[in-house]
């Protein structure tokens, strides 16, 4: 794989949508390059997730943070290895093969975290990235990173954090650090991402969705997104061996409206049918080992309306294949959007170079409005 | 743009012709084996007992839109319950068509 041939520096075009029905799927699929990458994603269509908070202690204490909104961060913790192993047990068995651990900090339950990879070998660790994971643990391990070291030192009271990650994680095949695009630091993301290019670290970016209630700083605006995506752009283009990314998932993940508004999200909390996918499967487990369907998605409260989460993209995005598969372009998009997904979340996948250079504006469901 | 051809085709296929190239379908795309088009059970149901995902689903549902011709709604994939539903599904697109 060679992505030092690929550059991105041409403007995303906002495309009207192509006439629905004037390609075939099969004709789509016959055209070099798509139909293979589409056999190579679709290996991976099996992945059933579900997350799990496996701790509600954390080392350090953010500003924004996810967890320590609504009613989770209460929830009793459950410290028992065992009972653990025996919850995954009961959850491959009901067909989930993928697993997302997060927190608080899923660091400080090392021996937890081991009692889910033996019983689910595939999934991920949402981390802060300060502390180690023992190796044994062959999650794809997903190190936060909210902008440089002073806004670190700012928003999550630790200095010198990225230079501490770093210790913990070079030359660990199992770490993605996740930028998380805020309005504040769109401009510290040139840095952060050369560094943790020049350490040889792969980097994929989030944009920060606003917890329910949330009115402070960190939330996008109509500037913020469209200087977002440029961002997110110029640094795949600068770092294409680092930074895990497409066009279109800058595109997507960077419209004014949502990926609710936008796509319809997947996860229970947004979507009432039980007949199939993540409405029928995905649970969100609390520290105290209970879930409830009412709240469950993959970053519970996050304010819906302002959700473009990476989380959420990789499962509301790729499950949209059908809409994308309505002309060569779109459906371009949206395999590198999934083969994206794919190395980010599964250890082991390789990236390939992505195919669509001027990503569609993300199309409409039949019977809605254009979009963008 | 998708002729009338396939559609016409299809008015000349009687119900037991239909269920069979739907299972044909569905055993290509999901990589069925030890069943053949003849032998699947047409009402078997494609989530609750053979375990299809959401993903596979949507794969059958674009390729059932390239061989019939018809236009399928994301919304209407719960109605592609099985060989049987996805026949009635089809007949009543072409007769609304």
């Amino acid at each position: 794989m060679d992505l030092m041939q690929e550059r991105w520096t041409t403007p995303v075009v906002e495309r009207p949508a192509v006439e629905r029905a004037a390609w075939r799927f099969r004709e789509i699929l016959a055209l070099p390059e798509v139909g293979e990458r589409f056999e190579r994603v679709r290996r991976w269509f099996h992945l059933r997730e579900s997350t799990y908070d496996v701790t509600n202690r954390c080392n350090l204490r953010c500003d924004g943070c996810y967890y320590y909104e609504g009613e989770k961060q209460f929830a009793r913790e459950t410290p028992d290895p065992t009972a653990w192993r025996e919850l995954l047990d009961a959850e491959r068995a009901r067909g989930i093969t993928y697993v997302v651990l997060a927190g608080a900090e899923p660091a400080l339950v090392p021996d937890v975290l081991q009692a889910c990879h033996d019983a689910i070998p595939l999934g991920c660790v949402a981390t802060n990235g300060v502390l180690p994971v023992p190796g044994s643990i062959g999650y794809r391990m997903h190190v936060s990173v909210w902008g440089d070291d002073a806004t670190s030192a700012r928003v999550r009271g630790m200095p010198g954090m990225l230079r501490r990650q770093l210790e913990v994680w070079r030359g660990d095949p199992r770490a993605v650090f996740v930028y998380t695009f805020t309005r504040e630091n769109i401009d510290q993301a040139d840095d952060v991402v050369a560094t943790l290019a020049a350490a040889d670290a792969k980097v994929t970016f989030n944009m920060f969705s606003a917890p329910v209630g949330y009115a402070g700083p960190l939330r996008h605006d109509a500037a913020s997104l469209a200087a977002t995506r440029a961002r997110m752009l110029e640094l795949l283009d600068r770092h294409p061996r680092h930074v895990l990314f497409s066009p279109y998932s800058a595109v997507a993940h960077t419209q004014p409206l949502g990926l609710h508004d936008l796509f319809g999200c997947s996860y229970p909390r947004c979507n009432p049918s039980t007949f199939i996918g993540l409405g029928r499967s995905f649970r969100q487990y609390r520290t105290d080992l209970t879930w409830d369907r009412q709240v469950s998605c993959c970053v519970p409260d996050t304010d819906c309306a302002d959700c473009r989460h990476y989380a959420s993209g990789s499962a509301v995005v790729t499950a949209r294949m059908h809409r994308h598969a309505s002309h060569p372009d779109t459906f371009r998009a949206w395999l590198d959007y999934v083969d994206t997904y794919l190395a980010v979340w599964v250890a082991g996948y390789e990236k390939g170079a992505n195919l669509c250079r001027q990503p569609p504006a993300p199309p409409r469901a039949v019977g809605e409005e254009e979009r963008s | 743009m998708a002729s009338n051809a396939g559609a016409m085709d299809l008015r000349t296929l009687d119900d037991r012709g239909l269920e069979l190239r739907i299972a044909e379908i569905l055993i290509s795309e999901l990589k069925l084996e030890d069943v053949t088009a003849d032998t699947f059970d047409v009402g078997l149901d494609l989530v609750d007992e053979l375990g299809i995902d959401s993903m596979d689903l949507t794969t059958v549902a674009l390729v059932l839109q390239d061989v019939f011709r018809v236009a399928i709604d994301e919304d209407d994939y719960p109605r592609l319950k099985s060989v049987r539903a996805i026949r009635e599904y089809i007949r009543s697109k072409i007769a609304g068509a």
